[in-house]
């Protein structure tokens, strides 16, 4: 049954295009396991102070890295740009019903429920990191930390649908997705392919994240003084209460 | 989406409906909190043992006074961060202690980096009891 219907599909698929062609530019790439990392980071240190700089600095990367893509999504290769894999709801309703018959549609660029994900996944990170700058500089009452948690942990949902999808979608389009997101290769036929990678905006960005991790693990408090500031302020209380 | 999402969802939902009414958060006392921290413990909240609790390491990197300092009359300093924090002592900084639900959420976040679990309400009474003993001019 699901081996037939997926067999065809492939065979869709891959038909008349039986080699893999660029497809995901180097900055899409880059941009999304930035994202992997910094939001997987950023919800584990959620709850502890100890880990609160790294939060931070977590999150605001992924302002920044957000900031990049809705730029990039205007300006990038074919596949990044928005008017290439945003759709309305009546396409998103088909692919899903496709999907749910086992026989989607096979597309190229991201397809729309994936491009829904993304789109959600977009508008929940700029809000979380606006919520969380605001946090942080308390410009606001306390009700904001709740709203701050309920967006990350709808953002934690969608990813969770996001991945599902991922390996629904592999599985019945016989593709390794994750593979394509790393090595920006899929199958197509040659004249879909984007001409460049663009490595060297790819370079620019990790080049300004980590130079901004540097930074921020630089300006740190000195983790010694800390240990030893209370120590010292220790003996005084005791000769406080030797006066008493 | 799990239940415990949905809950806050409601949670902020009352909670905007509240603050759009004018309504302010609960208010209480510092001596209020300690009451009720105290009430489920069997004697009574020690000062000096609350002091010992705030500066002592418990098998992790920090202590309480790590961030608060060692007599938190004064501003404390963020040991991740280096960013301000509000003198802990009632005495130096009026909001301190005044809103149980507050209280309660910084002593779980709080707790769990320094001792790696929950206070308990009897060890929360102590440190309270002693940060109620400071005053200006001591």
């Amino acid at each position: 049954m699901n081996a037939t219907s997926a067999s065809r599909a492939n065979t869709e698929a891959v038909s008349g295009q039986g080699r893999k062609v660029l497809v995901w530019d180097a900055p899409v790439r880059v941009f999304h396991w930035l994202m992997v990392i910094c939001f997987a980071g950023a919800y584990i240190t959620a709850e502890s102070e100890r880990w609160r700089l790294l939060h931070v600095t977590l999150g605001y990367t992924m302002g920044g890295l957000v900031a990049f893509r809705l730029l990039w999504g205007f300006i990038g290769s074919r596949y990044a740009r928005f008017s290439e894999f945003v759709r309305g709801p009546r396409a998103i309703a088909r692919y899903v019903g496709s999907l749910l018959r086992g026989q989607p549609r096979h597309y190229t660029g991201h397809n729309p429920a994936g491009a829904l994900a993304i789109v959600m996944l977009l508008l929940l990170a700029v809000t979380l990191t606006i919520s969380g700058w605001a946090l942080y500089n308390e410009v606001s009452g306390d009700w904001l930390e709740e709203v701050h948690e309920v967006l990350a942990n709808l953002m934690l949902a969608v990813v969770g649908v996001h991945i599902a999808g991922v390996v629904i979608s592999s599985w019945l389009h016989r593709e390794n997705l994750v593979g394509s997101m790393l090595s920006g290769r899929k199958f197509a036929s040659p004249q879909e392919a984007i001409r460049s990678a663009w490595r060297s905006v790819a370079v620019v960005m990790l080049v300004l994240v980590l130079g901004f991790w540097w930074a921020q693990w630089r300006n740190a408090p000195n983790p010694e003084q800390t240990a030893q500031l209370p120590a010292r302020a220790d003996r005084a209380v005791v000769q406080d209460h030797g006066e008493d | 989406m799990n239940l415990t999402t949905l809950t806050r969802t409601a949670r902020i939902a009352v909670l905007l409906t509240a603050t759009a009414a004018g309504s302010v958060t609960r208010a209480g006392t510092p001596a209020e909190l300690l009451a009720g921290y105290a009430a489920q413990g069997t004697e009574a909240p020690s000062p000096k043992a609350g002091q010992q609790f705030f500066n002592n390491r418990h098998g992790r990197e920090w202590s309480c006074a790590s961030c608060h300092g060692a007599v938190p009359t004064q501003t404390g300093k963020h040991a991740s961060t280096g960013k301000p924090i509000d003198p802990l002592a009632p005495a130096f900084s009026v909001e301190r202690f005044t809103d149980a639900a507050k209280a309660e959420k910084w002593f779980r976040r709080n707790c769990n980096d320094v001792l790696g679990r929950t206070c308990s309400q009897a060890e929360k009474a102590d440190v309270l009891s002693w940060l109620l003993t400071l005053k200006p001019g001591m």
